[in-house]
């Protein structure tokens, strides 16, 4: 609870503050034509500015944050996955994704200026899990403490240009719910008294097995731009990934400063006699009980007719 | 090639369960046991969820048995008002089991339970095979006729109430002794996974003094049905059988069964006993290990039902 509702909070803390540092910086902004240059100093001059009176008016994202030089486009960022259905099947063995996109009006004058950091975060369907703690009693290791998680993703993997903590503060970070401190994660409402040295124990413990399953993940150095504005990154679903809607956001970054976000979905799905077994067993138990014996029975005899008749 | 189980929610090569399927087949053959009670360990070994191993399990057994008994019942060797009672028994100590699994399930403990009663089962007679084959080989050995056994001795099972005539067995006895055993082998089918012969036959030929022509076919008209309906139930309550891996371990299973019966038609019996005791403690001995051994990860999470 208390990471969903500190979540909110810094994006609403953020989001007046930038109202505030608009309002304060250009009081008239929209109605009237840009002032003179402000004292400060001028914006970075940039080696191949892209001729920006040319250049057709973007409309502006809801999502871009900071205010820019009033010549220069804002940058925004688009992105999409290789495959935005992906079936799993009775011979599922995990899966490759690669999500792409690009930098709208990229200042960059090559791939490799890293004026840009991009960060990728896919994350698949929250799901309900118990968490479990062994400890020594009497010589044997006996599960002796547990906490009940409400919402967990069932999947999350990060990919960044450069290591997160070089991309932007550990605030900027919580606020977007990226890497693996920030997972959104609520728990059980009977877990209202534990410390905090305990919530992060817990919290850590389910990064630490889900890492281990790779069904969470982080690549450092993962997302490659291909171009001025072009990037990508490639991901990996294990086999043991839960099926269900997943989420890609891909975040843009210039000095640790939050430029543009993008959001785009993809689903697993279930095909198959995988997903006839799965949907019959949950949905008619009974009924998948008893065909389950028939087709025991039915594999018993068949079996010993088959080996009796070899036999005679 | 690597397949999705669907309940067992892991993804894990085809030929590993038709193989495990296939060994423990062979050595049931082979002792001519169920197999349950090695199949259930080695499905926890390979990271199975306990649960799902023991509601699986239960389907395998229902196909290991059902050919069996319907041999015996073609040779009238099933005593149906015995194995009525044995059977009302069995299911009313597996409904007692599945909601015990689902409980222990709830708490976070059946794992522990799993383990536990594995390790005591299997110590207990493993330890007491093997002390009867090494006596049996030492006997035969030193040329001395094993003492027979002694036939229409009374004991304390005669003198309790509701007595019944059981024609097919040549037995005028209490039904409690019959249904209170069924209850507890309903109980093991439900919690543990097996189908309970290697308690309800050494029961039936000692304690109820059954026939020993009679015991075998018996036993297996009650583990295929209270099986069959410990299946159908932990299906309902626990949903945790995962028809999938059922079908690989059966497929294994009957053609290693095949194999196992020739092989143990090569060796004699107390060898064979010797074997099975041998297979039997290395496996609690193992169980018992992963209990006392420091757990590299302190924590496990178990995904909950769909909200």
């Amino acid at each position: 609870m208390g990471v969903r509702a500190g979540h909110s909070g810094t994006i609403a803390a953020l989001a007046a503050g930038l109202l505030t540092a608009c309002a304060l910086l250009w009081p008239a902004v929209g109605q009237t034509p840009p002032p003179p240059l402000p004292p400060q100093p001028p914006t970075v001059p940039l080696q191949p500015v892209p001729a920006p009176q040319i250049a057709p008016p973007t409309p502006v994202a809801p999502e871009v944050r900071a205010p820019e030089g009033p010549s220069l486009p804002r940058e925004a960022v688009h992105a999409d996955v290789s495959t935005r259905r992906i079936a799993v099947t009775s011979t599922f063995s995990g899966t490759g994704i690669i999500v792409f996109g690009a930098v709208d009006n990229s200042r960059q004058a090559s791939a490799e200026s890293g004026l840009y950091d991009v960060v990728i975060v896919i994350s698949g369907a929250p799901s309900r899990l118990v968490a479990r703690k062994k400890s020594n009693v009497g010589g044997l290791w006996i599960n002796t403490s547990s906490t009940t998680f409400t919402s967990v993703p069932s999947y999350y993997a990060i990919s960044s240009t450069r290591p997160l903590d070089e991309v932007a503060s550990d605030d900027v970070l919580k606020s977007s719910g990226i890497g693996f401190d920030f997972v959104p994660m609520t728990f059980h409402r009977s877990a209202r008294n534990l410390t905090a040295d305990e919530i992060r124990e817990w919290r850590d413990a389910v990064v630490r097995l889900k890492r281990r399953d790779r069904l969470y993940q982080q690549d450092e150095y993962g997302v490659a731009f291909v171009g001025r504005s072009l990037f990508r990154s490639a991901f990996d679903m294990p086999a043991t990934v839960t099926v269900g809607a997943f989420e890609t956001r891909v975040y843009l970054f210039r000095d640790g400063e939050l430029l543009s976000t993008y959001t785009t979905k993809l689903d697993l799905e279930r095909e198959g006699l995988e997903h006839f077994v799965h949907r019959f067993a949950f949905d008619h138990p009974f009924f998948y009980g008893v065909l389950t014996v028939l087709i025991a029975v039915g594999a018993g005899m068949l079996a010993s007719y088959v080996f009796n008749r070899n036999k005679a | 090639m690597n397949i999705y189980l669907p309940i067992a929610e892991m993804s894990a090569n085809l030929f590993l369960f038709i193989g495990m399927g296939a060994s423990v087949g062979f050595l049931s053959g082979m002792f001519g046991v169920g197999g349950g009670f090695l199949m259930t360990p080695l499905l926890i070994f390979t990271g199975v969820p306990s649960a799902v191993a023991v509601g699986t399990e239960a389907a395998q057994i229902v196909a290991s048995s059902v050919s069996g008994a319907l041999a015996q019942y073609r040779r009238r060797n099933i005593d149906f008002k015995m194995g009525t009672i044995l059977l009302t028994g069995g299911i009313v100590g597996s409904v007692f089991g599945v909601e015990a699994v689902k409980a222990l399930r709830r708490a976070g403990q059946f794992d522990l339970f799993v383990i536990i009663s594995y390790v005591t089962m299997l110590g207990v007679i493993g330890s007491l095979m093997m002390i009867e084959s090494i006596n049996a080989l030492r006997q035969l050995k030193s040329g001395v006729a094993p003492a027979s056994r002694q036939r229409g001795q009374h004991n304390w099972v005669h003198r309790l109430p509701f007595k019944m005539r059981f024609h097919r067995s040549k037995l005028y006895i209490s039904a409690l002794p019959p249904l209170v055993l069924g209850v507890f082998v309903g109980f093991l089918a439900a919690i543990m996974g097996v189908g309970g012969g290697f308690i309800m036959v050494p029961a039936m030929i000692y304690l109820l003094k059954v026939p020993t022509n009679v015991v075998v076919g018996t036993s297996l008209f009650q583990i295929t049905f209270v099986t069959a309906a410990t299946t159908i139930l932990h299906a309902t309550q626990n949903q945790t059988v995962d028809a999938t891996l059922a079908l690989l371990l059966i497929v294994g299973g009957v053609i290693g069964a095949q194999f196992g019966a020739i092989a143990g038609q090569r060796l004699r019996g107390e060898q064979l006993r010797f074997l099975l005791a041998g297979i039997v403690l290395l496996v609690a001995l193992r169980l018992a290990w992963s209990l006392v051994v420091h757990p590299g990860e302190l924590f496990s999470l178990t995904p909950l039902g769909r909200p």
